[in-house]
This record gives C-alpha cells, structure tokens and sequence, in this order.
C-alpha cells in the first residue's frame, strides 16, 4: 500500500496529456499535408478559369493564390482545434474566412476577370481566342455549347430515369421471389460488373451499326442503362431486403394488391435508395466519355464531354483559359446534384451494403 | 364475424412439412390462442387464415365456404403483426385509413371510421404523429385500430404483447381481452406464452411440430394436461415430471415408492409444484435454494428423484436452505402419463409415500 501511494498520477497525467496533444497535431499535419495535392488541382482548376489570359503563361497568380489558400486551411483547423466553445469557432472561422478573403482579393482580384467563359455567348470563339494571337486559320466547327450541355443532360436523365425504374422493379423481384437460378442470377449481376468496359467496346459498335443507332443519343443512352443496370439493381435490392415481409404482407390484407402494396407501402421505404442510384447514375451519364467518344460522330451529338475534349483539342496551346472555363461549367451541374443528395449517398453505404 | 373451420389442411414449403394434418373448428365470435413453441406452426395456420399462405392441401371453411384460394385482400381479416407493420412513412390517421382506401369507403365516412377506432383503442390524440414517435404500446394500439377499421370477420393476433414490457403486456392483456367482449369478433391469438394464452382465450389450440396437441379450456390444459408435452408447456414455474416404473400397485423411482392406481409398465408422474406440500409425511428431500416471488415462495428441493420445485403461498419463507423436508400431495392431484406414447393416464393416481 505504501509503494502504492507513492505514485504521483499528476504526472502521470500530464504525461499523458501532452502525449495525446502531440499526436493529434502530428496527425493532424500530416493529414493536412496529403490532403493539399487532392485539393490543389480543384482549387486551381477554379483559378485558372477565372485568371488565365490567352496566349499568357503566367503561374504567378497560381502561387499567390496557393499562399493565401494553404494559410487559410491551416489557420481554419488551428481555430476547430483551440475554440473552446461553438461561439469561439464560428467567430474565429468568421475572422479566418475574412482575412483570407481580404487576402486573395488583394493578391489574386486584379487578375480576376469572366473573359474566359467566352464559349457561353460566342458558339465560334475557338476563331476569336485564335485571331487574339493572330492565327486564323480554321478552327473545329463548335455546336453552341449550350447544345451539348443538353445532349448531356438528356443522356444523363434518360439513362436515369430508365436504370431507376428497371432497377427497382428487379431489385424487387430479386429480393422477394424465390425463383430458379435466382443465386446464379446474383452473382452473374456482380461479374458483369467486373467487365472492363473498353473491351466490350468494338463489339458494341458493331451491334450499335447494325441496329441503325450509331451515331444517335438514343444508342448511347441503351449502352450506358445495359451497363449502369447491374450495379444499381444490387444496391436496390439491398434496400428492398431491409423492408420487412411484415408491413407487405399487412398491406396485402388491408385489402391491396401486390401491385399497390409496392406502389404505396414498399415503394416509399426504399426512397433514399431510389435517390441514391439516381444520382449515381446521372452523374455517371454526366461525366460519360469513352461511349459518346466512340458512338457519336456528328457535332450535333457532342456531349459536354466531347465538347471539352474539343475544346482541349483545339485551344489547349493558345489558351487554357478557356479550357479550364469549360472544365468548370461541366462541373458545376455535377457539384450541385452532389451537394444536394449527399444526405442520400451517405445512407447508400450504410442502408445498401448491407444488405 | 365467421365460423373458421380448418379441414384435413395441409402445408408444405418444399420438402418439408410444416403442417401435416390440420383439424380444427373455430366458433364465431370465439377468442382462441394458438399456443406452442417456436416452429410449430402456429404462425404457419395463422398466415393461411389471413391469405398470405395458401394451404398445399385439405380445406379451409370460412362460414362453411372454402376459401383456400381466395385472395388475402378479400378475406376481410385483420391482423396484428408482432411488429406491427406499421407503415413508418404514413401518420398514424393515414396507417388506420389505409384498410379503407381499397374498399372505396366515402371520405366522409372512412374518416369518421378512424376516428371511432382510435378512440376505441384510445390513440385519437396521437392521429398526426409517425408511427416513429410512439411508444410499444401506443404502436400496438394503433396496429390494433389499423385493424379493426375495416370491421374484420376475423381478427388476428401474431403475438401481439411479445415486444411491450412486463406492465405494458398486462394492461394490453385486459383491454384486448374486453375488446374481444366488446366487439365480438372471432380472434385467433398467435403465441408462446402460456400466461398470455391462458388469461385471453375462451379455448387454447396447444400445438407442437405442427400437430394439434390438445385443444381445450385453459383449466383443461392445465388440469387434464392429455400429454406430456402439454403438462411440461402449460404452468409456471413448470410441473415436477418424475420418471418411474410401476409394478404391481407401486410406481418405483430410485427407491421411492408411491402406491398407484390404474397404471402399470414405464410412467411419469406429474406433480404442479402448488400441489405439493412440506409435511410429515411424503418423500424426503433437502431444500437447496428459496426463490421468493412476491406473494409464493418457490422452494427448489433435491430429492433422491432429482430436483423438486415446491410452490407456497405467502410472503415469507417457512423453511430455510439446508432443511431436511417431506413433501407430500394430494393423490387426486397426481397425474401419471404413460412414458412410451407419452399420453396421459385417464383416472390414474399416486399417493403420497408414507
């Protein structure tokens, strides 16, 4: 007992205290450190659009803008680590965002300018970007871009709205249905997944030849639902087996239908699902390359993406201003739909996996 | 209300029989419980009746119709999931209309019908909230509602008290009990629990690997038990079942002799644990733990024969741990079944040993 009482837990304590400081703030470096070189690209993509003048090369704005940006991470997580309270962190996020507002106006804001975003109102800017530097000779034929972003967005909803409706019905069917071969089914889902898509790619052009859809919207929109299906009648089906047989078969003696019994009591419950994959597929129709790159031909067919890999084709030396400008208006639609449903996607990992 | 008749009923999940051979008559406006353990198919019978199984053969009478292949949706049955199946996105007005949408009930009227129901089950005030935002019990009332909106012919229960807490299961037990009084509507009651079958129903199905085991008043269970399995399922804490020989007007267990009458060959002797008495006489034991239970003390006695339980009335325990005792009974409260076929002896005694 007496050695017992010798023991001095203060320092013990302290001890671990300061241990437990210096680990977070290694930690906490070190995370910051990695996780600049993700952000970087997104924040100068953003930069460049807004800063970048044709037939200049200049990266100084770049590293100015860096100079307010990296200060501003660190000093946002210096305040959530110190504050004491909810009231001190949003006072010092406040003091933070508007020093470095204040900042990157002063360091960047003389460079800024929406000179760049010429494409949205000039369909033959590649001629007007070139004859800044005094070229002139032919430039690609652009579509006006506002025509491509609506072929990317009748791809994207179309392809959408089909892979959710197929998907929920088998995915129901899957789930509730004892059928023969119904395992055999499950798993032949999940290795069609695992196809690489390019390989399929020539045989596809052949059956798309063939059936007179080369070349169409239409004839993307059936590839991209063969191959977004698979996936999304999984994740539904995770949703559908997290219903309960009870509520089903309530309904089913309240006096509905099987029919009205999915429509009104099932349906509703897989709600976060539907929006899930709906978004996930939209986004993937959105950002689709390889097919439209390999199926459309005609620029009245160019998707946002063939656009920007004109764009890139055409411009790229002369002025990547512009590029970046068009990489950002391909972004935002993306950015928003993401923001808006990121309470669904994260249910997706939690309600859908599991099942 | 309806007469449900179950004739010959057959039900099979692929290979394996659940329900071989299915006898039963229920009487309109009946209360009856399916009683039994887990996987007896009491769940099974009960599925048939509400529709959602079909039976793989014999018949199943409603009012002496065969409805084996009528649609679930146009039985008229109500049913209480032990879940409830409440419909999580639906208030708790939309879950009670819901039966009614299909019927093509006038608004006016369907509403008037959820009112009468809820208040009928004493959830009138809780109409606007999601079923998420009640209790147990006020989900089980509003499954109840859902229901008997529709003015069921018959009313299923699919263990409706197994997920409510102990004083919630009792006050449940009453208001369902006086429901049924009220309403008279012919109630099937799914469950495990003996108590809850015991103290609702007018007539308990015992039923065990799918067969009809005894059907009968709870005081016929409990007092004319016709097996063994019954005898062991019905009463708590569970009847002393002491396995013997009896040969010439003596069952012998481990010395133990106790005069019968009207038995020979391998029996069991059934004694409820209230029966049995600390006396002067009887067979020896030493008590090795005292359970008190409120207003009876459960006495828990090694004997030569294995562990007795002895039940007392009152607060206080008599006897202490360690007691050498005699426990003796009344003989006409012996049951002997006949261990082979594991029936009960009709008119079949034992005496106390002197």
């Amino acid at each position: 007992m007496a050695a017992r009482a010798m023991v001095d837990w203060d320092a013990l304590a302290a001890r671990a205290r300061v241990a437990r400081r210096t680990k977070a703030v290694v930690l906490y470096a070190f995370l910051i450190a990695v996780s600049l070189p993700i952000i970087l690209p997104y924040f100068w993509l953003v930069t460049i659009a807004f800063s970048a003048k044709t037939g200049v090369a200049d990266t100084a704005v770049l590293w100015r803008s860096m100079a307010v940006v990296i200060p501003a991470v660190v000093a946002f997580w210096l305040v959530a680590a110190l504050a004491q309270s909810r009231r001190q962190l949003w006072i010092g996020f406040a003091a933070v965002a508007a020093i470095a507002i204040v900042a990157f106006a002063l360091l960047v804001g003389p460079d800024l300018h929406l000179g760049n975003f010429i494409f949205l109102w000039e369909p033959d800017f590649a001629s007007v970007v070139r004859s800044r530097i005094g070229e002139v000779k032919g430039a690609v034929q652009f579509p006006n871009v506002w025509h491509a972003f609506g072929n990317s967005i009748l791809i994207a909803g179309a392809q959408t709205a089909i892979v959710v409706t197929v998907a929920s019905l088998a995915a129901y069917y899957l789930s509730r249905f004892q059928f023969p071969g119904r395992s055999s089914m499950l798993r032949s889902l999940l290795v069609l997944h695992a196809f690489p898509v390019l390989t399929l790619i020539v045989p596809m052009f052949l059956m798309l030849y063939w059936i007179g859809l080369l070349d169409t919207l239409s004839g993307v929109i059936i590839v991209l639902v063969a191959f977004e299906l698979p996936f999304a009648i999984f994740i539904m089906k995770g949703f559908f087996d997290a219903v309960p047989w009870d509520i089903e078969m309530s309904a089913l003696t309240d006096g509905a239908s099987r029919r009205q019994a999915f429509v009104s009591v099932v349906l509703p419950q897989v709600r976060n699902g539907i929006l899930a994959i709906a978004v996930f597929t939209f986004i993937r129709g959105w950002e689709e390359y390889i097919f439209v790159f390999t199926f459309l031909i005609r620029n009245s067919n160019w998707t946002m993406s063939l656009y920007m890999y004109w764009v890139r084709d055409d411009v790229m030396g002369v002025d990547y201003g512009v590029v970046s400008a068009v990489g950002v208006f391909y972004l935002v639609p993306s950015l928003i739909l993401y923001m808006a449903a990121q309470r669904y996607l994260m249910q997706m990992s939690i309600g859908g996996v599991k099942g | 209300m309806a007469k449900i008749e179950f004739r010959n009923v057959v039900k099979r999940f692929g290979a394996v029989e659940v329900i071989p051979d299915m006898n039963l008559v229920i009487e309109d406006g009946e209360f009856v419980a399916l009683l039994g353990p887990s996987g007896c198919g009491k769940s099974t019978s009960l599925f048939m009746l509400a529709g959602i199984y079909l039976p793989s053969g014999g018949e199943l009478l409603f009012d002496g119709h065969v409805v084996n292949e009528v649609e679930a949706r146009d039985r008229n049955v109500g049913i209480v999931f032990q879940s409830y199946a409440l419909y999580p996105h639906m208030s708790v007005r939309d879950n009670i209309l819901f039966p009614l949408r299909f019927k093509k009930t006038p608004r006016d009227e369907a509403l008037a019908r959820v009112k009468a129901a809820a208040e009928l089950v004493r959830v009138a005030e809780l109409l606007d909230r999601r079923p998420s935002e009640l209790s147990g019990g006020q989900q089980q009332r509003v499954a109840l509602a859902r229901a008997l909106v529709k003015e069921p012919k018959l009313l299923l229960l699919d263990e409706p008290l197994s997920n409510l807490d102990a004083s919630l299961r009792l006050s449940m037990r009453t208001e369902i009990k006086s429901l049924h009084a009220q309403l008279g509507v012919t109630t099937v009651l799914v469950t495990h629990d003996q108590i809850e079958a015991t103290t609702m129903a007018d007539r308990i199905i015992c039923m065990r690997a799918g067969q009809i085991e005894q059907v009968g008043t709870p005081d016929d269970l409990y007092l004319k038990p016709s097996s063994l399995f019954v005898a062991g399922f019905i009463g708590s804490p569970p009847i002393n079942l002491i396995a013997g020989e009896a040969e010439g007007g003596t069952v012998t267990v481990n010395g133990v002799r106790f005069p019968v009458e009207g038995a020979s060959g391998a029996v069991t002797v059934g004694l409820r644990p209230e029966h049995l008495r600390f006396g002067n006489t009887g067979f020896a034991g030493r008590i090795a733990q005292i359970e008190p239970m409120g207003r009876e003390i459960l006495y828990v006695v090694e004997t030569g024969m294995g562990v007795v339980r002895v039940l007392e009335q009152g607060s206080s325990a008599g006897h202490s741990t360690g007691e050498e005792v005699r426990i003796g009974f009344q003989p006409e409260n012996s049951l002997v079944f006949e261990t082979a076929r594991q029936k009960l002896i009709a008119g079949a005694h034992v005496q106390a040993p002197i």
